[in-house]
This record gives C-alpha cells, sequence and structure tokens, in this order.
C-alpha cells in the first residue's frame, strides 16, 4: 500500500512543479512543491500552510470483482488546503482558491500514474498503476468573517470548533477521492 | 494469503473509450493502417496523422459473429474438422462530442454544410442557393486562406467555413482528402456549382481576419487547399435520415489505461450501418450499460428501443435516442453510431480479417 500512497503523492508534486512552478513551500527548511502528505510530516510539524495541498490518507477495502491474483484496493484520500488571499484585505480568497482548485484538477490528470518502489535506488517499477477517481470539492468554508454563518448553518458543533481554531479570515477546501491500486499481496 | 506476488496484477481497468477515425481512399479501398509497432503507445490527445481524435465515447459495444461448425465422419458421427462460417463483426457507441465528423459518421451517409444563403433565396432544408464562393489564391495552406484584400472582406471572425473545389460535372467520389459523397449523375446535384462544398470535410473556423487571408483554429483535413479551391460561409451542419451514400473509415478504439496495460481496437474499414442488427456476442463498456440500441437488439426481440410497424421494407426496429441526464432538467445530446466492419486483407498471411484487438502490457507487468 505504502508504493501506491508513494507514487500518488509524488505523481502530484511532479505535476504540480510542472503545472506552477511557483507554488512552493519550504518544509524542514527545504523548498518543495505545494503538495505534502500529513502522515510524512513530523507530528509537531507547523500547521498547515496557506496555497499549499495537505494529502491524508483515509480507510482502505479490497474491492469485490478485482479478477486475478493481486487484491484491487481501494484508499480513500482527502486533500486539504486554505488561502488568505494575496492582499492585505483578503479579498482575492475566493479567486485564489479558484486557481487552487484548477491546479488540483489539473495535477490529478491523467487519473493514473505507474506504481513505483521508491524505498530503492533506483525506484523499481512495479508492473501497474495506481489510479483514482476525479476529486469531490466539497464546499469552500471560511472563519473570522460575517458570513460564515450560512456555510455553517445546521452544523453548530463544527462551526464552533472550526472558529475556535481558525479566526484569521481564512477559506478553506477540502477535496475528497479514492485511489485504486493493485497490493502487493497476493490472495490465495 | 501470501505477502510476496506470483506476478504483478495483469488485468485491464478502463474508465473510458477514446475513438479515432481516419480516412479510407475510396477509389482503391485502402484503409488507414494502424501498426501497433510504429504508433501503438501514443499519447491519447495527440494521435499519429491522419488518425483524428474524436473524443471520448460511451457505450461502446462490440458484436462478432463468427459461427464455427465441424464436419462429422465415421459411425458415430465423431467431429474431425472445424471450419469457420460467415464472419461478422458491428460496433455501437455514443458519441458526446458534437462536430462535422462526429455528425457525419452518427448519420453515416452524406452530411451536408450549410452554404450561408442571401435572405431572398428559396427556402431549402439542406441549403438553398448559397452566396457565391471566393476563390482561394495561391499561396494558401491548411491553416491560412488568402483571398486578396477585396475578397477577404466577405469573412468575419467566427465564421465557419468549407474549402473545396467546385463541381464541375465529374461522376464519382467527390471531397478533397475525404470521399464525402458519391455523385452518379450530375444531373442529380443539378449541376450544382456548389455541391461539392456542401458536402466536403473540408471545413474551418476563422480565428482571424488579416488584411488578404484568414487564419483557421484548425488545419483543414485535406491540408493546403487544392488549386481551384473556392470557400463559403457555412451556417450550420445538417445530416439527414436516408441518402444512398455509405461513407468509409478506419476506426481505432483504445481503452483508457488506468492499470497501465493498453487495449485497443482497430478496424481497417468501417461502414456507418445505423439501425441494422446483428447476432453474435457483445462487448460492453460502461457503467451505465443500457439495453443494446440496436445490434443487441436483434437477438433479444421485443425491447424498449424497438418497436415493428409492419412496413415490408424497413428492418421494423426503431431505434430510440437517447440523452444522457446531467441534473434535471438538463441533459446531454448524444450521437449514436453504429457500424458494420468490411473485409481487409491482412498481407503477412492474406487472410481476411474484420477486426484487430491489441494489447500493450503494462511496463515491467507479468507476460503470462
Amino acid at each position: 500500500m505504502q508504493f501506491a500512497k508513494d507514487s500518488f503523492f509524488l505523481a502530484l508534486q511532479q505535476r504540480l512543479a510542472g503545472l506552477n512552478p511557483a507554488r512552493t513551500v519550504t518544509i524542514n527548511g527545504a523548498t518543495v512543491p505545494a503538495v505534502a502528505v500529513v502522515e510524512n510530516l513530523p507530528p509537531a510539524s507547523a500547521e498547515p500552510q496557506p496555497n499549499a495541498f495537505y494529502i491524508e490518507w483515509g480507510s482502505a477495502a479490497v474491492v469485490d470483482g478485482g479478477a486475478g491474483n493481486a487484491a484491487l484496493m481501494s484508499l480513500n484520500c482527502v486533500i486539504s488546503y486554505y488561502t488568505l488571499g494575496t492582499v492585505q484585505s483578503m479579498v482575492d480568497r475566493g479567486r485564489v482558491l479558484g486557481q487552487l482548485d484548477n491546479e488540483l484538477l489539473g495535477i490529478c490528470q491523467p487519473t493514473n500514474t505507474e506504481k513505483y518502489d521508491y524505498t530503492q535506488s533506483p525506484s523499481a517499477d512495479l508492473g501497474t498503476s495506481v489510479f483514482w477517481n476525479q476529486p469531490a470539492f466539497q464546499e469552500a468554508t471560511t472563519s473570522g468573517v460575517e458570513d460564515n454563518t450560512a456555510a455553517y448553518q445546521g452544523r453548530a458543533v463544527r462551526r464552533a470548533i472550526y472558529e475556535q481554531a481558525h479566526q484569521d479570515g481564512r477559506v478553506e477546501r477540502r477535496a475528497e477521492l479514492t485511489v485504486f491500486f493493485f497490493s502487493e499481496v497476493t490472495l490465495l | 494469503m501470501s505477502t510476496s506476488p506470483l506476478r504483478s496484477a495483469m488485468v485491464p481497468v478502463t474508465r473510458q473509450m477514446r475513438a479515432y477515425f481516419a480516412p479510407v481512399n475510396r477509389i482503391t479501398e485502402t484503409p488507414t493502417i494502424f501498426d501497433p509497432a510504429a504508433s501503438g503507445v501514443f499519447a491519447l490527445d495527440a494521435p499519429p496523422a491522419p488518425w483524428l481524435d474524436l473524443g471520448w465515447i460511451e457505450g461502446f459495444e462490440r458484436y462478432y459473429d463468427t459461427p464455427t461448425d465441424v464436419v462429422r465422419s465415421g459411425a458415430n458421427a465423431l467431429p474431425s474438422v472445424q471450419f469457420r462460417g460467415p464472419i461478422e463483426a458491428r460496433v455501437e457507441f455514443d458519441f458526446r462530442e458534437w462536430g462535422k465528423l462526429q455528425m457525419a459518421l452518427a448519420g453515416g451517409s452524406e452530411h451536408m454544410n450549410v452554404l450561408a444563403t442571401s435572405p431572398s433565396a428559396a427556402l431549402a432544408p439542406s441549403g438553398g442557393t448559397p452566396i457565391p464562393a471566393a476563390a482561394v489564391l495561391a499561396g494558401s495552406t491548411a491553416n491560412e486562406l488568402v483571398f486578396g484584400i477585396d475578397v477577404v472582406s466577405a469573412f468575419v471572425v467566427g465564421n465557419l467555413i468549407a474549402v473545396d473545389v467546385d463541381y464541375q460535372q465529374q461522376i464519382g467520389y467527390v471531397g478533397s482528402g475525404i470521399s464525402a459523397a458519391y455523385v452518379s449523375s450530375a444531373a442529380k446535384v443539378n449541376n450544382d456549382l456548389n455541391y461539392v462544398r456542401r458536402v466536403t470535410f473540408n471545413v474551418g473556423r476563422v480565428v482571424e481576419v488579416t488584411a488578404t487571408s484568414v487564419i483557421l483554429a484548425q488545419p483543414l483535413l485535406a491540408g493546403a487547399p487544392a488549386t481551384g479551391a473556392s470557400a463559403q460561409v457555412v451556417a450550420a451542419f445538417v445530416d439527414r435520415e436516408g441518402g444512398s451514400f455509405f461513407q468509409e473509415w478506419s476506426a481505432l478504439f483504445i481503452a483508457e489505461p488506468e492499470s497501465g496495460g493498453r487495449v485497443c481496437f482497430y478496424y481497417p474499414r468501417l461502414s456507418p450501418n445505423p439501425g441494422a442488427g446483428s447476432g453474435g456476442v457483445t462487448m460492453k463498456s460502461g457503467a451505465g450499460w443500457k439495453p443494446p440500441k440496436s445490434g443487441g437488439a436483434a437477438k433479444t426481440s421485443g425491447t424498449a428501443n424497438t418497436q415493428g410497424n409492419g412496413t415490408r421494407s424497413s428492418s421494423q426496429k426503431f431505434l430510440r435516442e437517447d440523452s444522457e441526464e446531467i441534473a434535471r432538467p438538463l441533459s446531454s445530446l448524444g450521437l449514436h453510431a453504429s457500424f458494420i466492419a468490411l473485409p481487409f486483407t491482412d498481407t503477412n498471411d492474406g487472410q481476411t480479417v474484420l477486426c484487430y484487438r491489441s494489447y500493450f502490457p503494462a511496463a515491467m507487468a507479468a507476460v503470462y
């Protein structure tokens, strides 16, 4: 499973470097394309940076109907990002978020990439691809502004937590997709 | 369960099918060859010439019907020799994108460019007497058409134009680059000087008008205009239920290779054949599979998609065109296309074949 995770992450990171070379973040002193995997970061690392894509892995399952010896697996994935805009008044947050949306959709194309074993050098092609569905973009959420009530109507608990966490006026998005891959485990 | 794989997965997984078409030389009946070694693994949005990308398609269904029988011998009539009977193969799918080629292939017969007319022209469903053509001058290319200072003002940015030679009473296939119609008698097309431009596939969209020329958004399919070619503004495209001409194309269908391996279906000669039924086995693609629309209907009579009406001369199977619902009340209109495969002789061994299926395993994938 780790090979699929690594291949997906590196595919997105390399594609972002080609699509928008200026979209970078500095992590542990290194400047890299702005795609990071949360579970790969130190637990004590700083909170997510704006204008960067953070990948979180969710539940996994063996997909029924996948023929052959190798198990076809699905792995849920959430990619979250937020922006504070580019000007002090922050009035361009929506535009920047739209640009991030476009970039995420762009780096998800094509919806597959070769699966490599990156634990060895040089990396080894494992003979199949990792593939995924198109991302589903959740509603954009805002914080610390007057108009966020409507966005959270009926979700009082979540709203309270959210506002407690962030009062900086950010707008953020979560995109969900499912990654599929053939496991290295052989089903007998 | 083992943690050491016997071999890497060898399961082609696909999401959708992409269609590419290329013209058949109708005079020599020579198809466009798809050579897997020469041009098999190309970027799906950049097919090698002369293949034309007609976009993602839905409901791709292959039908093949190659019956086999046996010769029996001996007292117990045991099978001794097997042989193949008459072969037949069909393809059906829906184009999701609309364009000149997609409409023409779905319609299957002459596909008309409705040439712009003057307000006083007599009404005609496929176009009346058009505004006279503008001669294309020397120095024109597939992307730029030179008309001269006085004439170029007849065109504005956004115009669709048809570019081809005048009809000069010739008998046979007409249309530059791609045979667009067959004229059996000059009188049948009213000796119309504009007839070739009414049917030609050589069409383009004007994106810029210079002092002497127009620039096209996409190159003309037949390349640089032939000597003596002229251009006319096209108002719309029209296909017709009916017509005596059968188009013929080479076709290539590629399953989007999600899991690594690429599967291609190559038909050297496909002829649109809407409405015909077929027996045989089907291969269907797409999650939202629906009952067969024509090819499969022959096997399962009485489906919702076919209705008999007792007319002797028809096949008594009516086809229902579907639209794809997006979100009520929005729906997208598709172009249903149905083809019959025509024979091709494989030069390697002289065998007569209808279609080829090629497989490109993923890099480093197990072979067997």
